[in-house]
């Protein structure tokens, strides 16, 4: 599959990192300059640039990605990143990461959010189910 | 009017103070409780604290019962959330937002989000009034990307025609002003010594006018 991960150092890395390691064409967005050379290494094709400007999603393949992640820190940027790979590039599958789980109910379908991936939901989820 | 604002910065806090002063009923959301400290003594608008991307403190803030929203936080993408959530969720009938940065221009022109950018309104005034002194616009539009200018039309272009002076997507000839009376000119029209011409051209044409007006006709 070709999948384009947004967002910097950490959870959007780890992410690429497992998905390239399972075979698939990683593709990553990060606005930090100079990390295309650690990313390059690590097997990562790497796109510096601002994913809220549509040229970048375009340079990083948008147009035939299977599947989009949108990790970063931000939950606005990801809300934005969601709809444009939705709208304007009919991105497949879109996944967004959630930071505060108060804008949970704002990743949905209308703005491109196919899948969410909430860390601190599951987690209390994951303790109310078990206690 | 009832006006919700996010972001309560230099520009929000103007911008509330203002509205107040001409009537209309203003609440401010800002993220940042320090803020609100920082106040002066006579800002009378009702204030909100937390992030205007949240519909609980959109609906804190009187959202439902707003006719207008005005995102203007120094974060284009929470600007671009929250209005769009004003606008399609609590369909708040005026919804502008602030644009910081014109790469982002795009997004909210797809999002269909009117704006209001401060770079671009900036640049395009400080070149207006740096190198096209001469050509004081009567009216600006958008950000300033489209001005409507009006000139004398010099004596060594006596005889030339309308169109000569049209160039599409640039430079369009809207109206003549000849001996008090004005008319839409032909583009076969001929000029005449004493005409005046209004244009409508763009900001990155202004350069090109001046030169049609001012003796570098190429």
């Amino acid at each position: 599959m070709r999948i384009i991960v947004i967002g910097g150092t950490g959870l959007a890395e780890q992410v690429a990192d497992a998905l390239h390691g399972a075979g698939d064409e990683v593709t990553v967005i990060d606005t930090e300059p100079g990390r295309e050379s650690a990313l390059a290494k690590a097997g990562l094709r790497a796109v510096h640039g601002d994913a809220l400007v549509p040229s970048t999603l375009e340079a990083a393949g948008a147009l035939r990605a299977d599947v989009l992640v949108a990790c970063t820190q931000s939950d606005e940027d990801n809300l934005v990143i969601s709809l444009l790979a939705k709208k304007r590039f009919n991105v497949p599958r879109v996944i967004a990461r959630v930071n505060d789980p108060a804008n949970d109910e704002l990743f949905n379908h209308s703005w491109g959010v196919d899948a969410l991936v909430s860390p601190a939901t599951a987690l209390v989820s994951m303790i109310r189910q078990e206690s | 009017m009832q006006v919700v604002i996010t972001g309560c910065g230099r520009t929000g806090r103007a911008l509330a103070t203002r509205l107040d002063a001409e009537g209309d009923k203003v609440t401010v959301i800002e993220l940042d409780d320090t803020v609100k400290r920082g106040l002066p003594a006579g800002f009378r608008c009702r204030f909100v604290l937390g992030n205007g991307i949240n519909p609980r403190v959109l609906e804190a803030a009187g959202i439902a019962h707003a006719e207008a929203f005005v995102a203007l936080t120094p974060n284009d993408s929470a600007n671009i959330v929250s209005a769009r959530v004003a606008r399609d969720i609590y369909q708040v009938p005026h919804v502008l937002a602030r644009l910081h940065d014109p790469a982002h221009a795009p997004v909210y022109t797809q999002f269909g989000i009117a704006t209001v950018g401060s770079v671009q309104t900036t640049v395009n005034r400080v070149i207006q009034l740096l190198h096209h002194r001469t050509l004081e616009p009567h009216q600006t539009f958008g950000n300033g990307e489209t001005l409507l200018v009006r000139s004398r039309v010099p004596a060594y272009l006596a005889g030339r025609r309308v169109a000569e002076f049209n160039v599409p997507g640039e430079i369009g000839v809207v109206e003549l002003s000849r001996a008090g009376h004005s008319k839409i000119p032909e583009p076969s029209t001929p000029l005449e010594d004493g005409d005046v011409l209004s244009f409508i051209v763009a900001a990155t044409s202004l350069g090109r006018l001046r030169s049609f007006l001012g003796g570098k006709w190429s």
